[in-house]
């Protein structure tokens, strides 16, 4: 098991390195730089020189990467934002745990949610329920996460006012306690994390329900049936298990097409988190943001599918015994 | 699953979907009962919390230390109080000013200095009084190389900032010309005391410093700032005129995606939509909570012409190219009617437009005449007109993520092969269009440029701009060139007029580009704002006067 670890540990540093080398050079290749963009007229040449000096995108690009790879790996340095005008990592300091908390949630509430919803059609393959959870999944699984989004803000804040709207907090948010604080961060996470979840869900619902059918056809459950299992027991507890392994698996998958969902869900929600960081820094290409996004994204997809792997293994005992 | 249950079950899917929807959607989406028929008071009434939406965060409370955005300018104008306030109407006459910080000033008789008198009542938010010491400080900041302040062109005349006592400051230019108020005004005014440990150097990087040694000198200060969300502020009781603002706090949100903000303006969650597409213009003046205030920016879309291709260095071609154009058309369709089109670049809502200018008309006949009096003919038959075995084709550049010209360039090029032009639109991002605009590997682009209220326009059209300017089209004339440099001498702005007639006149002529629209600036507003008038300084530039009726 240590020996698994640290052989995917060191994989998953290696391949750190290249996914931020090769944004780095891609970020080059593209023409023009943060400088361009205050394409001044009055600007004149000797400050634009100087503010390229000052950022220190005046060396050749080798230098720049080198220097770059040195202050990151041993200082943990980033550089400054040029936008923000204050080091990237302390705005993704603020913007992180925001991400997060909205894809933690809504990973867990789609996976509750398939999980439910999937076990419910099984249970009743063929009925007239099925069908209507199947179709409706279906409708919902197509539709565009931004429409979703606005269709949501549409009906339970601007409708219902029962849901804000946009942001993380309310106004003064910060002087309250730490209940009433948390409730108001629950009581905004909510439409963001529903939309973002529910979408999922309805796949994993469709996967679930196709994974259990094959499963209950199987011997060991006709076996467990025979020993006088009730039927919710069969289900719940003797076949949903053995559905779990491939969704372990699927976990790690989602998570990058997750952290997409994540960004275009924060931008509409005003959600300040990584993702809104991100989209901003690429309109006004700033590098050191980008970089430190990229980074921090990167860090979360492998750290994620390592904790996929995991929870595979953990819930399919052949692979414990290979290892 | 038998057939007939299938069925049943997609009827009850369906139904399950309408009755969702009905109940949704059923009624007036948003007034609960009638809007209220209560009389608006004379007199304005203060208190009360607005909420603004914008699409991007404010990037630095330290103006010049910023990176230049209109969003960070125009919050920040809020905070900080520049000399004087320049008045909005300069459509009828050369820029005025009202006074703001300086309560008076007088200029000298050779017009090469000017002094201010500032308020001697005027204290930042800590209590420590506003003087010309600051004046002079931030005029150093502001031209300091370390810095590189994106305006600090604009200080290029003015050698010296000379504290005279405590509350008169002098400013020193090297001449006399028209844009000396313009220039001496520029920036507002920053607190010495608080900000000056901070060495220059550091500036460009330490927008944290200037955030926690925050002192303002505006109408508002800043109670709280969550980056990327939120920016909260709140009324400064020591602003220097009594009474203002009138509202308690204005709450500015963060929502950078624009469907997402409408949505929030229309279901009077925003009382204030900073830009609104033209497409929903209609829709937010039809309704009985929001209403449409516009303005012309001092701005205008143009087609730009690389002359150094042998396409187009004829005027007689590029008038063609005009004519050959259906601007109105485009106009209409891309803006809903919240445009006219251009025909020069000092645009008609500013004082010094030539007047007397005529519109080019929409005539493919006339280009046709003209194109074949260049010579320009379709020998081969392939419905494209050529000239010594080349056929007229070329590509039109525009950036991406902005649709408005996307479309133009579609439209013209279904315009122009009617006359027998090939064009090609390219969709490029726009710092490749910057390199090919320094290059000179274009044949046309379509691009915004904006009027300066000295009416300057040699960036975009002198000579000398060819290589290091927006002049990247490489038009060069020397009448032009002469009058714009006479136009930039001219002490009085009045006398100017002849010189900027006779100036459109040459580029009407000349046609260096198809001046295309002049767009609408739309703001979206609450009903329930008062008082609030949106104009070319600015979205926010009254912000102080503004109130809210009713406070529900």
């Amino acid at each position: 098991m240590t020996h698994f670890l640290l052989r995917r540990l060191v994989a998953a540093l290696f391949l750190l390195l290249i996914v931020l080398s090769l944004t780095f050079f891609i970020l080059q290749l593209a023409p023009g730089d943060p400088i361009s963009r205050f394409n001044n007229p009055r600007l004149t040449v000797e400050q634009v020189e100087h503010m390229r000096r000052a950022w220190g995108l005046d060396r050749p690009i080798h230098i720049q990467y080198l220097s770059w790879m040195k202050r990151v790996i041993f200082h943990w340095d980033w550089g400054i934002s040029f936008i923000h005008r204050r080091p990237a990592a302390s705005v993704i300091a603020q913007a992180l745990p925001l991400t997060l908390l909205l894809g933690t949630t809504a990973l867990v509430l789609q996976y509750c949610f398939g999980l439910l919803l999937g076990a419910f059609s099984a249970r009743r393959a063929g009925s007239p329920e099925d069908a209507v959870v199947r179709l409706s999944s279906l409708v919902v699984y197509s539709i565009p996460n931004f429409w979703l989004a606005l269709m949501a803000i549409l009906v339970f804040h601007i409708r219902w006012n029962i849901f804000p709207g946009s942001g993380s907090g309310s106004i003064g948010a910060e002087t309250l306690d730490f209940l009433p604080r948390t409730l108001d961060r629950l009581h905004h996470l909510a439409l963001p994390a529903l939309v973002l979840a529910i979408s999922s869900a309805a796949g994993i619902s469709r996967f679930v329900r196709n994974s259990l059918l094959d499963v209950l056809k199987q011997d060991y459950i006709q076996t467990a049936r025979s020993t006088g299992a009730s039927q919710d027991r069969v289900l719940w507890v003797h076949a949903l298990r053995n559905t779990v392994v491939p969704l372990a698996q699927l976990v790690g998958l989602s998570l990058p097409t997750m952290l997409n969902g994540v960004l275009m869900i924060e931008v509409v929600f005003g959600w300040p988190g990584l993702g809104f960081a991100i989209f901003q820094a690429c309109l006004s290409r700033d590098y050191p943001m980008i970089l430190a996004g990229t980074a921090y994204g990167a860090v979360l997809v492998i750290c994620g599918s390592l904790l996929a792997d995991l929870l595979h293994r953990w819930a399919d005992p052949r692979l414990r015994v290979e290892a | 699953m038998p057939y007939s249950s299938y069925r049943i079950s997609i009827a009850l899917t369906l139904i399950l979907l309408g009755t969702g929807t009905y109940l949704v959607f059923r009624g007036n989406p948003v007034s609960v009962g009638q809007p209220q028929e209560v009389a608006l008071p004379s007199e304005p009434e203060p208190g009360g919390t607005l909420v603004l939406g914008f699409t991007s965060d404010l990037s630095n409370l330290n103006e010049i230390a910023a990176s230049s955005s209109q969003a960070t300018s125009e919050i920040l104008q809020r905070l900080f109080v520049r000399l004087l306030d320049e008045q909005p109407d300069f459509q009828d006459h050369p820029p005025t000013f009202k006074p703001r910080l300086a309560e008076s000033y007088e200029w000298s008789d050779d017009h090469k200095k000017v002094t201010f008198h500032l308020r001697k009542d005027a204290v930042w938010s800590d209590g420590v009084p506003i003087t010309a010491a600051d004046v002079r400080w931030t005029w150093q900041a502001q031209t300091d190389p370390l810095v590189a302040w994106d305006n600090a062109a604009m200080k290029e005349s003015i050698t010296e900032v000379e504290v005279i006592d405590p509350h008169t400051v002098r400013f020193h230019f090297t001449h006399a010309y028209p844009g000396q108020m313009v220039h001496a005004n520029e920036g507002v005014i920053l607190p010495k005391h608080a900000w000056s440990e901070l060495p220059f150097s550091d500036w460009v990087k330490n927008a944290q410093w200037f955030q926690d040694n925050l002192v303002v000198s505006g109408p508002f200060q800043l109670e709280s700032w969550k980056p990327q969300e939120q920016i909260v502020l709140s009324r400064n009781e020591r602003y220097f005129e009594a009474g203002l603002p009138l509202v308690d706090r204005v709450v500015i949100k963060v929502v950078p995606d624009l469907a997402a903000q409408l949505t929030l303006f229309q279901g009077g969650t925003l009382d204030y939509l900073r830009q609104v597409p033209a497409s929903l213009a209609d829709q937010v003046a039809q309704s009985p909570q929001t209403r449409l205030v516009t303005y012309w920016p001092a701005q205008f879309t143009t087609l730009m012409w690389n002359l150094r291709r042998d396409l187009f260095n004829t005027a007689q071609v590029r008038r063609a190219l005009t004519l050959a154009i259906d601007r109105k058309t485009i106009v209409d369709t891309i803006w809903h009617g919240y445009a006219r089109t251009a025909n020069s670049p000092i645009i008609s809502s500013v004082w010094g437009h030539n007047r007397d200018l005529e519109h080019y008309p929409y005539s493919p006949e006339q280009a046709r005449n003209l194109l074949a009096a260049e010579g320009w003919q379709d020998t081969d038959g392939n419905g494209i007109l050529d000239r010594g075995g080349v056929d007229f084709s070329f590509e039109i550049l525009v950036n991406s993520g902005n649709q408005e010209r996307i479309d133009t360039a579609v439209m013209i090029q279904n315009q122009l092969q009617k006359v027998g032009i090939a064009v090609q639109p390219r969709v490029l991002e726009w710092s490749t269009i910057d390199a090919r605009m320094s290059s000179g590997e274009f044949g046309a682009l379509i691009m915004g440029l904006s009027v300066e209220t000295s009416l300057d326009v040699s960036s975009y059209f002198h000579s000398k701009k060819m290589t290091s300017g927006l002049n990247s089209g490489g038009y060069s004339n020397p009448d032009a060139d002469q009058l714009m440099t006479d136009i930039r001498n001219q002490i009085d702005q009045q006398t100017a007029q002849p010189l900027l007639n006779r100036l459109q006149e040459i580029l009407h002529e000349d046609q260096p580009q198809t001046f295309l629209w002049e767009p609408q600036r739309l703001v979206g507003l609450s009903n329930r704002v008062q008082d609030a008038s949106p104009n070319v300084m600015g979205t926010l530039d009254n912000l102080r006067h503004w109130w809210i009726f009713p406070k529900n």
